[in-house]
């Protein structure tokens, strides 16, 4: 069997991942809606598409990560980072400065320290699972240090637009997904830098012989989604009532769960960034069905659980499938 | 290959600790003398136990080229399991064996998904690490639990002969730890794995039976820790041991294991524990500030890995 008929084989398991998943959210559409029909109304799934759209505008930079082998759970801790530094920087209680020198900043920032990720795992040769974990703690404290136990309150009014304005009847971060997801699939598919990704991703070796530029890759992925995350945290934080350091928190987590359900493999090469954006619309709704279903108010607590289950049955799919093509190939 | 050489010497990571270990004690008694005095030491070393305990399997795993991110929430599921079974009106001993069991299989659950599924172990255990912490929020409703028995509190603080119970536990696991890892065909094939795990498969080890004992026994002393917490804070709930994972690793690759396999000793994984402990415990009782400790830990945790990468390229360059 020729390379191209394996690599068209892969990919289309990795397709049928997305039918998989776009086939379950449909069925647990339907059985929710038909259960109660609240749900279906046009301001809860307004509501829930707010909620996704930060989720989704960070798994995007997420599954270039780890198409290319790698890992970002620093993700959440950067997002309580950077709201603390955008309230700190335009609340008239605070520094107070122009909203666009906040934007700038913040945007800056979270690039910067998507950075400094890239170049730890590239040049430094440390693993991106210990660095990310370390910046997971470290960002976390210096949030903590920064907001010392204070609320910030009060935003400026041009920084709330970006979480309660609407451009034609939209909010404004669902444009702002729409517009990153976009993006991201075309640069995926259309441009030779997605293409590349992919080819260091599924044989790094291979790419390094064909004089790919690896590091570079790497470095760009990290801060992607270092700026990727400063985005989500800008269309996002204005939307809530006050600012403190647990912003964030255990955000890497929903965001890697999305991504892997969506079909994006942790060895790399392999996933779509539209399977992400499924991932990241059927996660949102099970957090909304637990609500709407009625179990009771203690069926939040299970939210976490039930994420974490997410993962272990798609890395069992996974498994199956890979060794079903695996069989076939050797065949 | 010099490293494999047994005429050349071997510790020069732990010699390096060890200095790195007495200067900062000196700078710690140079600017708060009570810190190093026994009274405040002997006080302060009832917070080492669960990391000191968690490092030792840690270190096995992460010789294996793995790793366990799950500990911290398998520590709160069975703290939360032994509170229900308290508060249910089951002995505390059975208590404990039920507490025991869950962290067993737990642990057991990680390693047949590492072992004999053969999926990363870092994808494995993130999930695990959210499920343990989910269900023991799920169960428990996240409240705390309290009111243990003063004979119970013992285990956490009493002490045998002027030794800490808790540290009477973690010196026999060291014992049994040390003589595994150094002196059995057992600690051989943990290092063989982590070298190459194909090879290793076709040398005839078991890779997988090792990897998922490995992971089971990280579950058992997860739920040991989770006891020891309890006892000590007279609480459980679902909130426990969260960042301990962080601890952990950092102890254990700061001792000189290498986070690619291969490479590690548990005199390190000690240096590394007793390193992590002071500088803890100094930043708190200097500035008495939490925050201060995450940075350190998270600075730490990265410098140590990226110190690791370049001593073995010089080494390599000779």
């Amino acid at each position: 069997m020729s390379k191209n008929a394996i690599i068209s084989k892969l990919g289309v398991l990795a397709q049928k991942r997305e039918y998989g998943v776009l086939a379950l959210l449909v069925v647990t559409f339907i059985t929710v809606g038909s259960q109660n029909h609240a749900f279906l109304a046009m301001g809860n799934l307004k509501d829930m598409l707010v909620a996704c759209a930060p989720v989704a505008i960070i798994a995007c930079g997420m599954t270039f990560v780890l198409l290319l082998g790698e890992i970002d759970i620093s993700v959440g801790s950067m997002m309580g980072l950077l709201a603390a530094v955008i309230g700190i920087l335009t609340s008239p209680q605070h520094m107070g400065l122009p909203v666009g020198v906040g934007i700038c900043i913040t945007l800056l920032l979270g690039t910067g320290l998507g950075l400094i990720n890239g170049l730890l795992v590239t040049f430094g040769k440390v693993p991106s699972i210990i660095v990310t974990l370390g910046m997971l703690t470290a960002l976390r404290g210096i949030t903590e240090l920064l907001m010392a136990g204070r609320w910030i309150t009060q935003l400026p009014p041009g920084l709330r637009v970006l979480g309660v304005g609407t451009i034609l009847g939209v909010p404004v971060c669902i444009w702002v997904a729409v517009v990153v997801a976009a993006a991201s699939i075309l640069m995926a598919r259309e441009t030779p830098l997605g293409r590349r990704i992919y080819a260091v991703g599924s044989n790094s070796k291979a790419a390094l012989v064909a004089g790919l530029p690896e590091r570079r890759l790497k470095i760009f992925a990290f801060a992607l989604t270092g700026f990727l995350t400063a985005v989500a945290t800008l269309v996002s934080v204005p939307l809530l009532s006050v600012i403190e350091s647990g912003i964030g928190n255990s955000l890497e987590m929903l965001v890697v769960t999305c991504v892997v359900v969506g079909g994006t493999s942790t060895n790399g090469g392999r996933g779509t960034i539209i399977g992400s954006i499924l991932g990241v619309l059927l996660l949102g709704m099970v957090r909304t069905d637990l609500i709407f279903l009625r179990l009771g108010e203690t069926s939040t607590y299970w939210e976490r659980a039930i994420q974490g289950a997410f993962i272990l049955v798609a890395v069992l799919i996974d498994h199956i499938a890979r060794r079903r093509s695996n069989l076939e190939v050797t065949q | 290959m010099s490293r494999l050489k047994l005429s050349t010497f071997q510790y020069w990571h732990e010699v390096v600790l060890f200095a790195l270990l007495v200067g900062l004690m000196l700078t710690a008694g140079y600017i708060a003398p009570t810190f190093t005095g026994l009274p405040a030491q002997s006080e302060m070393s009832t917070h080492v136990w669960e990391l000191a305990l968690l490092a030792l399997p840690m270190t096995f795993i992460i010789i294996t080229a793995g790793i366990d991110l799950s500990i911290g929430s398998t520590m709160a599921l069975c703290a939360v399991v032994f509170g229900m079974g308290f508060e249910a009106g089951i002995s505390l001993w059975i208590c404990a064996g039920l507490a025991l069991l869950t962290g067993t299989c737990a642990g057991a659950l990680n390693g047949v998904f590492v072992g004999y599924l053969r999926v990363h172990p870092l994808i494995v255990t993130l999930a695990t690490m959210a499920v343990y912490r989910g269900v023991a929020e799920g169960v428990s409703h996240a409240r705390p639990i309290s009111g243990f028995p003063d004979s119970f509190a013992v285990i956490g603080r009493g002490t045998v002969l002027g030794l800490p119970i808790p540290g009477l536990f973690f010196i026999v696991a060291l014992v049994v730890a040390i003589v595994a890892l150094s002196k059995t065909p057992f600690g051989r094939s943990v290092y063989a794995i982590g070298h190459n795990e194909n090879t290793s498969r076709f040398s005839g080890i078991s890779v997988d039976k090792i990897k998922l004992l490995l992971y089971t026994l990280s579950g058992t002393a997860a739920a040991m820790a989770a006891i020891m917490f309890v006892a000590r804070r007279n609480t459980a709930k679902a909130d426990i041991g969260q960042g301990m994972e962080l601890d952990v690793i950092t102890a254990v690759v700061l001792g000189g294991t290498s986070i690619y396999g291969g490479k590690g000793r548990i005199a390190g994984t000690l240096l590394g524990i007793l390193l992590i402990h002071e500088t803890r415990e100094f930043v708190s009782w200097q500035w008495s500030k939490d925050e201060y400790n995450a940075i350190v830990v998270g600075v730490l945790l990265i410098v140590s890995v990226l110190l690791n990468t370049v001593l073995a390229k010089r080494r390599v360059g000779d």
